[in-house]
């Protein structure tokens, strides 16, 4: 049976930390920031944006988003822009793959990605010597010259894969397999499940009527769903990923 | 037959036709988009046996249990301990990156005197030198270890002082201290049964504590709501990641916040919010309000509302009487979700006066945060694990990096319940390197070993079979059948966690209202993160998002 792995991000119970992109980074083996890196040129599979309800004084609030790749159910638009294949739907786990082994960087898929969830490797990754010891064995570096992005932390998946196997089991065990960005924030902001499962926690939240995806008109059937009861996020978080800046807050 | 020159041609074509439809170039083109994948200069994970410790992060205060996944020996990822009580899986930003610390540019491996190379045994004779022309001054920040037992044992035998440095968070509890004359370390907030938090500037939810303390209970019962279990008010000039979260900020102006705070009492006193009848403070609810900048029928409601859904508390950023001085009016000393009184089983370990200029040496720790700068005319010797540059130390010595020492963590400064934890050395310790516990113990074999002083507190707990070891499933301490079991428990990772604060109304009467302190602003992590250097990773936060303005500090 396959599943469909996703996210809803309560968006309410972020405090904008950025625990989530450290651990994504430290699990995904991504380099230091090259110094004349940006948010656009630097690799950050999952970035935690500020939002504001623009206005002045004691009214103004903020809020903060984290925004990954959706891992698009319908039509994955990177999927079918992609000359090498090296983009593909897993049909078994719904997780949009990148494999930079295939990658010749010609950025289709940055390009077509409505979310700007996908990062160009712009520079040779490099640690201080001696600190590539740390590096996480499951996950191999990627070269200058490919596009990455959240593949869910795949290889966590392979170990949960391989532990099922080990106990001859076909399916993993829900627990076993949690992303580095789940299990790093500090207030539980973000929950994680199989969204084909009706009993399934995330499942349930993803159907809450405070719950919503960017940009669902589109109708690429995001899999990274979202939840507030705060109108004005809502209302804003359709422009956020449209509109990157490097402005503190939009 | 004949071969001829046709043949050849045809050949050729049809051999690079039919390979064509072999696997063969698409076998090249793979392994050569994989060749070009794998220079020699990308650095390739170690790969080895994986394995998964249970320790504790050294790094500040808070102590968080750490769960390390190991490869080939060495760290290759960090991630939370869910069964840890107090921090509950959670981490600050930083711990993620920790692991890689140890290989930072700013990695202190030599000993250096004014700047220049130098070796431990010129050090340590430098030092037994100073030590014999006079007294020493010990400067530890994070009272409480084994190691400090060591350092004040130290100092106290060689006719000098030991000195404890704390952190905003302590600081912000010393005038209960003052009031109510019950050591500092003493003191915590009970956080769990407060209603009501009204923060003076505090980053509560940005680094304040430990980790995953506050978080989860706001999560759980402040975030989104309208009408929330817990209610956050967040009083500050801007829009900080805490205000931007709290269920009501107020913008006061700038260092105007003790005006507030008297206008507040004004306020509760007057208008018989609060049953204390405490001293009320000069200057008038007007006067105060013009200060502030906020209109006296905003002060009115934000009193009525402190008071809405008792009990409550205030936390300061740092130690200002006038701020503090509302929990003594709210009846918040000594009571449920208030300041308590946690039960203390370890040895108090409080700071002494100041040292004297006239010290020939002083040594700071290397838990003492980077830009502390001693007054004093002596010799400094200052161990750290890395170098954040701009010190004025004349001895910079290298001490063990992240999970090279074995250490122990005591309570963390805001926990209204004590904690016991022990960080496990999971690499070994540079050669390069040593403590300032270390450096003494070469000088003067007598005294305390950390290892048979973390013993001796391991078998204190036992004896007092009081609390609960946390390794998985709760275990009373009262269940332990030897102070050994208990031991290796502790050293596997686990933590123990005390008795439940008690509620003993503390005699804090306020005879005058007090004077206005000017406490330091703390923004965020930034300022309670000791070592001097942040992990390089960290700059996904300010350098590649807009979550962070850059650090201060210079970055190596």
């Amino acid at each position: 049976m396959s599943a469909r792995y996703g996210m809803v991000i309560d968006l309410d119970r972020c405090t904008g930390c950025g625990a989530c992109m450290i651990a994504c980074a430290a699990e995904n083996n991504v380099s230091p920031p090259e110094p004349r890196a940006t948010w656009r040129t630097g690799i950050t599979p999952m970035v935690v944006r500020a939002l504001s309800n623009g206005k002045d004084g004691t009214d103004r609030r903020e809020a903060f988003i984290p925004i990954t790749c959706m891992h698009c159910e319908h039509e994955t638009p990177c999927v079918s822009v992609c000359p090498q294949q090296a983009v593909e739907f897993d049909k078994s786990t719904g997780i949009v793959m990148q494999m930079p082994q295939r990658c010749l960087g010609c950025r289709y898929c940055m390009t077509a990605c409505p979310y700007h969830a996908r990062y160009f490797n712009w520079w040779d990754p490099q640690w201080p010597p001696g600190m590539e010891k740390s590096l996480n064995p499951g996950v191999s570096v990627r070269m200058r010259g490919v596009v990455e992005k959240c593949n869910l932390c795949h290889s966590r998946y392979h170990d949960a894969l391989q532990k099922a196997a080990a106990a001859g089991k076909k399916e993993i065990d829900v627990a076993d397999y949690v992303p580095a960005c789940v299990e790093a924030c500090p207030t539980g902001a973000i929950q994680f499940g199989d969204l084909a499962d009706p009993k399934d926690p995330a499942t349930i939240a993803a159907k809450s009527p405070d719950a919503f995806r960017l940009l669902e008109a589109i109708g690429t059937e995001p899999k990274i769903h979202y939840k507030t009861t705060q109108a004005w996020i809502r209302a804003l978080a359709d422009r956020q990923s449209d509109r990157p800046t490097e402005a503190p807050h939009v | 037959m004949k071969f001829s020159r046709r043949d050849l041609l045809i050949g050729t074509v049809g051999i690079t036709a039919g390979i064509a439809f072999t696997p063969v170039p698409w076998k090249l083109l793979g392994d050569a988009s994989i060749w070009t994948q794998n220079w020699p200069w990308i650095p390739q994970p170690s790969h080895g046996p994986v394995e998964t410790k249970l320790s504790a992060c050294a790094l500040c205060v808070a102590g968080c249990g750490m769960r390390v996944r190991m490869a080939a020996g060495f760290p290759v990822g960090v991630s939370g301990v869910t069964t840890n009580p107090v921090t509950q899986g959670a981490l600050c930003p930083l711990g993620f990156a920790a692991h890689q610390l140890n290989w930072h540019p700013a990695r202190l491996l030599t000993v250096r005197h004014n700047g220049r190379a130098s070796s431990w045994p010129e050090a340590q004779a430098a030092f037994a030198k100073t030590c014999a022309e006079g007294p020493v001054a010990v400067i530890d920040g994070r009272p409480g270890r084994a190691a400090s037992a060591t350092l004040e044992v130290f100092a106290a035998k060689h006719n000098g002082s030991y000195q404890a440095v704390s952190g905003p968070e302590t600081n912000a509890l010393v005038p209960y201290a003052a009031w109510s004359e019950v050591p500092v370390s003493a003191l915590g907030y009970d956080l769990e049964n407060a209603r009501t938090i009204v923060s003076f500037g505090a980053p509560l939810l940005d680094g304040w504590g430990t980790p995953g303390r506050f978080t989860r209970l706001w999560s759980e019962r402040a975030a989104g709501q309208i009408n929330p279990q817990l209610r956050l008010i967040q009083i500050e000039p801007s829009l900080s990641h805490t205000a931007a979260r709290a269920w009501r900020w107020v913008a006061v102006r700038e260092g105007t916040q003790s005006a507030l705070a008297a206008a507040l009492a004004r306020v509760l006193v007057e208008e018989h919010l609060v049953k204390t009848q405490g001293p009320l403070p000069d200057m008038t609810l007007e006067q105060a309000a013009v200060q502030a900048g906020i209109p006296i029928t905003a002060i009115r409601d934000l009193a009525h509302a402190m008071v809405e859904c008792a009990p409550t508390v205030v936390i300061t950023s740092d130690s200002d009487p006038t701020v503090s001085a509302l929990n003594v009016l709210l009846g918040a000393i000594g009571t449920p979700g208030g300041i308590v009184l946690k039960t203390k089983m370890n040895q108090q370990h409080g700071s002494v006066p100041a040292a004297p200029a006239t010290v020939r040496a002083t040594v700071i720790d290397g838990t003492v945060p980077w830009d502390l700068i001693p007054p004093t005319q002596g010799e400094v010797f200052r161990f750290a694990a890395w170098d954040g540059g701009g010190s004025n130390a004349d001895w910079l010595l290298p001490s063990p990096g992240f999970l090279e020492e074995l250490t122990d963590i005591p309570t963390a400064p805001t926990s209204s319940i004590e904690t016991y934890t022990i960080a496990t050395n999971l690499l070994a310790q540079p050669q390069e390197t040593q403590t300032a516990a270390q450096f003494f113990s070469k000088l003067d074999g007598t005294l305390p070993d950390v290892d048979k002083s973390i013993h001796a507190r391991c078998e204190q707990i036992f004896q007092a079979k009081l609390g609960t070891i946390y390794a998985g499933k709760p275990t009373p301490v009262a269940q332990f059948t030897s102070g050994a079991k208990l031991e290796a428990q502790l050293r596997n990772g686990s933590v123990w966690l005390g008795e439940s604060p008690r509620h003993t109304t503390l005699r804090c009467a306020l005879k005058t209202w007090p004077t206005a302190a000017a406490p330091a602003p703390v923004t965020d992590w930034t300022a309670t993160w000791a070592p001097p250097v942040l992990p390089l990773l960290a700059a996904k936060l300010y350098q590649e998002s807009t979550l962070r303005d850059a650090p201060g500090r210079s970055q190596a």
